[in-house]
């Protein structure tokens, strides 16, 4: 006469439980897509029909095929954007592989972070190669060494905008395109803007020319800092030149595409798309006391000389920390 | 000028004109209506004088002046466009450019006191190198390929030269971004309320909506009140193409430009007279207008961009429960 306060375990129930209970989970899932604090679904069992000789529901697999290939792409974001387009679900996805390109592969190291100001300011860097790996890995090294600041954004040229793939992304992670209006609007909220006054054809310089700046365009960035009323930060930044060392620039087939050149490393158009990878390089970027324009007149930004001076000024102290930094270190790689 | 008593309004089978004379009969019980349009529309309030002139009638200008003369009008509301482009291009020409153009030479003669006119921030064009945020100074540039877009930038050019020689006019252009609403019905809104939305592949831009009662709520205190120049009529925030399509539970067809190109060119021509670039360019690059003036001038609008596109997803969703 034993009592057992085991609980009834016949085996059938607790499966057939279980197997509610997965349902169930499944078909929640389903309603109810998953929210950033959610984890995404598991995988589910089948994307096949089932062989029996049930109807294939073509909808059901369709859905199901999209949302697979739907979940590679930037599908489980928020899609809430700030005004100009960056998304913090998509910076928190993307981030392992930005602090992998951060720490392992690039290995950046920034000195002095300490000296950009806190709140609005402008700061100016050297450009190098086509796309914009240097603006997103200094507004990435910025947010990472003060990160109770918000995240600076960086400029980038007019033509990316109209390259597909590549204009939605740049946008959600912190990229706006370089003009005038876009710059005042966002130092005037209060952010730190990246800008690159060499352009295009800092862009394009050939590895020759490599850590030579080119002229600061004319005078805009100096100007925009005038009117907003905010200190220039030079940065110089060295690494990038090499990690897409181009050896010349092919015009003719690069106008087809739309690209205004179209640039022949050692290893891009040979290898195919998977040449246009950069390489490791080691990345050192230098940030150098602020000029702080306050001192000036109010009707400074009218002033052409003045303007044409600060820029000159605001280029030769760049070239000075890639200078600084190019002595420094002793090889291209580490 | 105070109030305006007496107000005319073009184009009485528009959205927005039918919109606003439903508000303004409801506002007070003293100001008239005067409407001018093509057909008298079904249940017209019995307050509302209804004139039928044909726009793109040659003797047109002088056929408006007659009725702004007799019943003495002080404030016209132009909202005479096509609410879609036709393949019928001079047709289209000949009401929203030619009769822009008799609208203000009666304006002219009957010194009318109060000008507004509806208009589109589309007619800035979606171009990549367009600022985030385009404010009212910004050059109209519209779009080559999209007719109705250029005849209504021809439209809002002969306006701003007319302004210039009529100091004593108060002329009000209101560029409203794409109206969605749960009434709101143009050729844009019939895109998106396609099951599957076909998408150019690679680009997501950012876009701006405002609600329907937003917009008529600026038109509205635009014909009331002075607000001479130009404003964007806009809800606040921005968010994606893709979101939008999500939020709404679409299924996207992503295809590559010159294919989605070469596939929409004979329905695109049938429809709207346009290639598909021009409508789809707008799907393409960014158009957001900075809607700040126009938000100091009427008020805060009360949908976001959002919620203005989730009134319209919402509406449609209980369509389907019935």
């Amino acid at each position: 006469m034993s009592e057992t306060n085991a609980p009834n375990t016949n085996p059938i129930d607790d499966v057939a439980v279980r197997q509610a209970l997965d349902g169930l989970r499944r078909e929640i899932r389903l309603r109810f897509p998953s929210t950033p604090d959610v984890s995404p679904a598991p995988p589910e069992r089948a994307v096949l029909p089932p062989a029996s000789s049930e109807r294939i529901d073509w909808m059901e697999l369709f859905d199901t095929v999209r949302r697979r290939v739907s979940a590679l792409g930037m599908s489980e974001r928020s899609g809430e954007v700030d005004e100009f387009g960056m998304d913090e679900v998509v910076l928190r996805q993307a981030r392992p592989l930005l602090d992998l390109l951060h720490d392992r592969y690039w290995r950046i190291e920034l000195h002095d972070s300490g000296r950009v100001p806190s709140g609005a300011s402008l700061l100016v860097a050297n450009r190098s190669g086509l796309l914009p790996y240097d603006g997103l890995m200094l507004s990435h090294a910025l947010a990472r060494a003060n990160r109770e600041r918000d995240r600076p954004r960086f400029l980038v040229a007019d033509w990316l905008n109209t390259l597909p793939f590549v204009q939605p992304y740049l946008a959600r992670l912190g990229g706006v395109r370089a003009c005038r209006e876009n710059a005042e609007r966002l130092l005037s909220s209060g952010r730190a803007v990246i800008a690159f006054p060499e352009g295009q054809k800092g862009a394009a310089k050939v590895f020759r020319e490599r850590y030579r700046l080119q002229r600061f365009g004319r005078g805009g960035v100096v100007r925009v800092a005038l009117e907003s009323g905010v200190p220039l930060v030079p940065v110089g930044i060295v690494g990038p030149e090499e990690a897409h060392p181009i050896l010349f620039k092919w015009g003719t087939p690069a106008r087809m595409v739309g690209l205004p050149f179209l640039p022949v490393t050692p290893t891009f158009p040979l290898l195919g798309p998977l040449g246009s990878l950069p390489l490791p390089t080691k990345w050192v970027i230098r940030v150098g006391d602020p000029i702080d324009l306050e001192d000036l007149a109010p009707d400074a930004a009218t002033d052409e000389l003045l303007i044409s001076r600060l820029t000159e000024e605001l280029r030769a102290r760049v070239q000075q920390l890639v200078d600084a930094a190019l002595a420094d270190r002793s090889s291209v790689w580490d | 000028m105070s109030a305006p008593g007496v107000i005319a309004i073009t184009g009485l089978g528009s959205f927005l004109g039918r919109a606003l004379m439903e508000r303004l009969l409801l506002r007070s019980p003293t100001v008239r209506v005067v409407g001018i349009g093509r057909r008298r529309p079904f249940r017209l309030d019995s307050r509302v004088r209804f004139h039928r002139v044909d726009l793109t009638d040659p003797a047109a200008d002088g056929r408006v002046a007659e009725v702004f003369f007799r019943e003495r009008v002080e404030a016209v509301v132009h909202t005479a466009f096509r609410s879609e482009p036709t393949a019928d291009i001079e047709a289209d020409h000949e009401l929203e450019t030619i009769g822009s153009l008799y609208v203000l030479n009666a304006c002219e003669a009957a010194k009318v006191k109060r000008l507004v006119v509806v208009s589109s921030t589309m007619l800035y064009g979606a171009r990549p190198d367009n600022p985030n945020f385009l404010s009212e100074f910004h050059p109209l540039r519209g779009h080559p390929d999209a007719h109705s877009i250029q005849n209504r930038v021809e439209a809002e050019s002969l306006i701003a030269n007319w302004s210039l020689r009529n100091p004593d006019t108060e002329v009000t252009v209101l560029r409203n971004g794409w109206i969605f609403g749960p009434t709101y019905r143009d050729h844009i809104v019939r895109y998106f309320a396609l099951p599957v939305v076909p998408k150019l592949m690679g680009y997501d831009p950012l876009m701006q909506c405002v609600h329907e009662d937003d917009c008529v709520h600026a038109l509205e205190t635009a014909t009331l009140y002075p607000h001479p120049g130009v404003f964007n009529v806009v809800g606040r925030g921005v968010f994606p193409l893709s979101t939008m399509l999500r939020l709404a539970g679409k299924r996207i067809l992503s295809l590559p430009p010159p294919l989605l190109y070469r596939m929409a060119y004979y329905p695109s021509q049938g429809q709207t007279g346009d290639p598909p670039q021009g409508f789809y360019d707008y799907l393409r690059y960014l158009w957001v207008a900075d809607g700040q003036r126009g938000w100091d001038a009427f008020g805060e609008p009360i949908y976001t961009s959002r919620e203005a596109w989730m009134a319209f997803v919402t509406s449609r969703r209980m369509r389907r429960y019935r």
